[in-house]
């Protein structure tokens, strides 16, 4: 897998949602890395669920209650 | 069903690969577009938190500390687990070598500690 994103599609993107709020150097790879941690948790998450109801596949309901847990912990 | 007014979001063919990477089943597609959302969500919210912490700080810039404060508060850096051995296990070397300081020859250390 690529591990990497587009650095300024990374910083643009929070650019849109924050116009004011700067960026300064390399804090992006930052985002960058928080990201990928927060979807690694939520990937553990689900696949627990799905496996605990013996599900072979990952379904909807699986990834909702597990973005409800992790989003909760990704509060900053 | 056309979509009004598209929420930022990343390229969602990239998110798909990196969620499948990670959780190593197979996924059924609407759980994938569930994950999106998710995604979407997260952004939205980690940009709420930056922008407390930096105006909190009474700045304008987002640093580097910010991040890892953030971090620290997500329960992702604890004592047991620094940033940097995150940054290892997780980023590509050429991320990595931006991040981690190295000592080069003549007591330089490469990239500069931010003052």
């Amino acid at each position: 897998m690529k591990r990497t994103l587009p650095r300024s599609t990374l910083k643009s993107l929070v650019k849109k949602h924050k116009p004011q709020l700067r960026l300064g150097g390399n804090t992006d790879l930052l985002v960058h890395l928080n990201f990928l941690l927060f979807l690694f948790r939520l990937a553990e998450e689900a696949r627990a669920k799905a496996v605990e109801e013996k599900s072979k596949i990952i379904k909807y309901e699986h990834v909702l209650s597990s973005a409800k847990i992790i989003l909760k912990k990704s509060r900053g | 069903v056309r979509r009004e007014k598209r929420e930022p979001s990343l390229p969602s063919n990239l998110v798909k690969k990196m969620f499948i990477h990670y959780v190593k089943m197979p996924v059924a597609k609407d759980a994938l577009e569930a994950v999106e959302r998710c995604v979407n969500l997260y952004f939205k919210h980690l940009s709420n938190d930056l922008e407390a912490y930096v105006n909190h700080a009474r700045r304008k810039t987002a640093e580097l500390a910010d991040l890892e404060l953030l971090m620290r508060r997500q329960g992702l850096i604890t004592d047991k687990m620094p940033l940097n051995v995150l940054v290892e296990r997780h980023l590509p070397m050429e991320y990595r070598k931006l991040l981690i300081p190295v000592a080069r020859s003549g007591n330089k250390v490469i990239p500069q500690k931010p003052r």
